[in-house]
């Protein structure tokens, strides 16, 4: 039991997640009869493969202490690129050239980060713009379509109960990139520079590399995830996935990671996505318009923020009454000493 | 002081040549696009003139008014808010709601001041609960980005997602299509606006504490200046700015609907989008302390020509999007290489 209590107050923001996620699940399974089913829990983990991409690739850059604003642009310009393509080449091919556009795009923004030294924000706001402008490009300003089917049936059938092609490779590369960020040595100095970056960068770690291993690995999941929702509908627009920031920001947070960075994992990133995956699929139930799930989404980040303000805020007074307190215990110390060596 | 003058004569040329000795492949970037905008100017039909310089300044008046008031945030070291359009939304469906309805109230129905107080002050009231947030310590990007969805969920659950219509001869007109002395009012007000704001960071004890809270925030706690009445005064400027340009825009439109500034709003596809682009193609810094609103006015005023000038060359939206992106990457990486090694950078 005290085992289980420190595990619990070792890391806040994750057990928070799980029981965020618990009880948006337990709710929904409670309000709604067939929540608690097979075809449900096929149809969350299909929402999955989209979300739990997105939410990877921000959760990738918060812990590298910077925020990539770009993702829906990426995801987009992926998007157009493969269903274009996949009619005059065939699927893996034009998924290969739309995957390694956005990593390449992904690299790029790295790159210029570390070596401008600017925050992300500033230049994938600007990103945001030209990657959408060259998604309507390409597109030519209209909606890409596929013309042959049979990709799309192929990924969205069903493998054992649960699971699709699509969110198995999925669920593939979040193992992938749990192993790299927590076991190899270019992960760990993701979370260096995200954590304490003037300390890593004395401690000779170089910005750069973990920089653009950080940002191409966020363009590749968006990439991926403009991908799956590209090849699954058959169709793409430029100006369409802009709402993935939002989710994929929330998931990210939901997940545990802390705006300061260096803090957070994969695991936090996919309870993160699952939990606004739970909230998406039961707000469907009650047939909707868009704008209440963005509302409860929005609603969802608010609550998450604001608990991580208080726990910080709560955790920067326990520290300073800790530093007072051994403060008043040196002074009682000295105090008692002044006065045994007077009394002598 | 004498040493000086004999180490390098004439400072300014030699460290202007030294600087492009340096970076041979930004000054060829940088004469390239200079070319090619004189090229625009003087290839284009009917650019040089003085209906369509009008028509320029009016284009950039609807969203040079909005990042005169994000100048603000940015200045004081907040970087930007995400929910500029949803601000604006929200504050346009109240307006076009008092003209077309007068909340619930049949006497105020078409009273053009109570529904601009009503708009206002749901400004105000967006404004300073985003700011609150953040001088709490919340990150403004993740704050107003939580933020947008909110103001956007209760504009268009308000709404119902309708279009509101409100009849023709209003009270509002001479705000939205009305012009006095030959200017539209919407450009007049863009220009008072600017001149004010300016005067404000100039000449104010206020205007200075956002230059010294933004330049450096430990040294504006240590004299007493906390981020956390900065933030919730600047957020409300901003948010104020935003309702004031949704005024205008649903007078003109003599409607409102939530989705009026999403979608695909001028030359860019997002109305918030290019009003960061707006500060950032001024040249202001993101980290703040560094800056002025004239340069976010003649940011607005650039994009407007070459969106204009664009557009008379018969581009589709896409090449004008990437126009306008690549402009902004561009002035982002050439002022970084200016700043990079002063203490602008983090």
């Amino acid at each position: 039991m005290e085992n289980f209590f420190k595990k619990v107050t070792k890391d806040v923001d994750l057990s928070f997640a799980i029981l965020l996620s618990f009880c948006v699940y337990v709710f929904f399974s409670l309000n709604i009869e067939i929540f608690f089913s097979h075809n449900i829990s096929f149809a969350i983990l299909e929402r999955f493969a989209v979300l739990g991409l997105v939410g990877l690739a921000l959760t990738i850059c918060i812990i590298a202490g910077e925020i990539d604003l770009s993702i829906g642009s990426n995801a987009a310009l992926c998007a157009v690129i493969v269903v274009k393509l996949t009619d005059p080449l065939g699927a893996p091919f034009a998924m290969l050239i739309g995957l390694s556009v956005s990593t390449l795009i992904g690299a790029i923004q790295g790159f210029v980060i570390a070596f401008i030294r600017i925050r992300a924000i500033v230049i994938t706001v600007g990103t945001l713009m030209l990657l959408r402008g060259v998604a309507l490009l390409i597109a030519e300003e209209k909606t890409v379509m596929l013309t042959d089917f049979r990709v799309p049936d192929f990924i969205t059938t069903k493998v054992l109960m649960y699971f699709s092609p699509a969110s198995l490779t999925v669920i593939f590369i979040f193992i992938c990139v749990g192993i790299f960020m927590r076991y190899t040595k270019y992960g760990r100095e993701i979370y260096a520079i995200g954590g304490a970056r003037k300390e890593a960068l004395t401690a000779g770690i170089p910005l750069r590399r973990p920089m653009v291993i950080a940002f191409a690995l966020s363009g590749f999941c968006a990439g991926f995830a403009g991908t799956v929702i590209g090849l699954k509908s058959g169709t793409a627009q430029g100006l369409g996935l802009q709402y993935l920031l939002l989710a994929g920001t929330v998931a990210a947070f939901v997940g545990g990671v802390s705006i300061l960075g260096g803090k957070g994992g994969v695991l936090g990133a996919a309870i993160g996505a699952l939990t606004v995956n739970f909230l998406n699929t039961g707000l469907v139930f009650y047939a909707l318009q868009v704008h209440f799930v963005q509302l409860f989404t929005s609603v969802l980040l608010v609550i998450v923020i604001v608990f991580q303000t208080m726990s910080r805020v709560f955790d920067s007074r326990q520290s300073r009454k800790s530093l007072l307190a051994t403060i008043d215990e040196r002074k009682t110390t000295l105090l008692e000493k002044k006065r045994t060596v007077l009394g002598k | 002081m004498t040493t000086i003058i004999q180490d390098n004569k004439s400072p300014f040329s030699s460290k202007f040549l030294q600087f492009y000795k340096d970076r041979t492949l930004l000054a060829i970037l940088l004469s390239l696009f200079a070319v090619m905008f004189v090229y625009g100017i003087f290839f284009t039909e009917n650019y040089l003139t003085i209906t369509n310089f009008k028509a320029i300044i009016r284009d950039a008046a609807l969203y040079g008014i909005m990042a005169i008031g994000l100048t603000f945030v940015t200045l004081s070291g907040n970087f930007f808010l995400l929910s500029l359009k949803e601000t604006a939304s929200i504050c346009g469906v109240t307006f076009a709601m008092g003209m077309a309805t007068g909340f619930g109230s049949p006497d105020l129905v078409g009273n053009f001041l109570v529904s601009l107080l009503a708009a206002l002050s749901v400004g105000v009231l967006s404004g300073v609960i985003q700011g609150y947030f953040v001088g709490m310590g919340g990150n403004p990007i993740v704050v107003t980005l939580g933020g947008a969805g909110i103001l956007y969920g209760i504009g268009a659950w308000w709404s119902d997602n309708l279009v509101i219509n409100f009849k023709r001869p209003h009270d509002a007109e001479w705000l939205g299509t009305g012009s006095f002395l030959g200017l539209p009012s919407i450009t007049l007000a863009f220009i008072l606006i600017a001149i004010a704001a300016e005067l404000v960071l100039r000449h104010t004890n206020f205007g200075r504490k956002v230059y010294l809270v933004g330049a450096n925030k430990a040294a504006g706690r240590a004299t007493g200046h906390e981020n956390f009445s900065m933030a919730i005064i600047v957020f409300t400027i901003c948010s104020v700015c935003c309702a004031f340009v949704a005024v205008a825009f649903v007078a003109q439109m003599d409607s409102a609907q939530s989705n009026y500034f999403s979608a695909e709003f001028g030359s860019s596809g997002d109305m918030t989008i290019l009003v960061i682009a707006t500060v950032m193609v001024g040249g202001n810094s993101i980290m703040g302390g560094y800056g002025s609103t004239l340069r976010t006015s003649l940011g607005a005023i650039f994009i407007a020509m070459v969106d204009n000038m664009m557009v008379l060359q018969g581009f589709n939206s896409g090449p004008r999007i990437v126009g306008v992106g690549l402009m902004i990457v561009f002035s982002i990486i050439v002022f970084g290489l200016f700043a990079k090694g002063s203490r602008a950078q983090e």
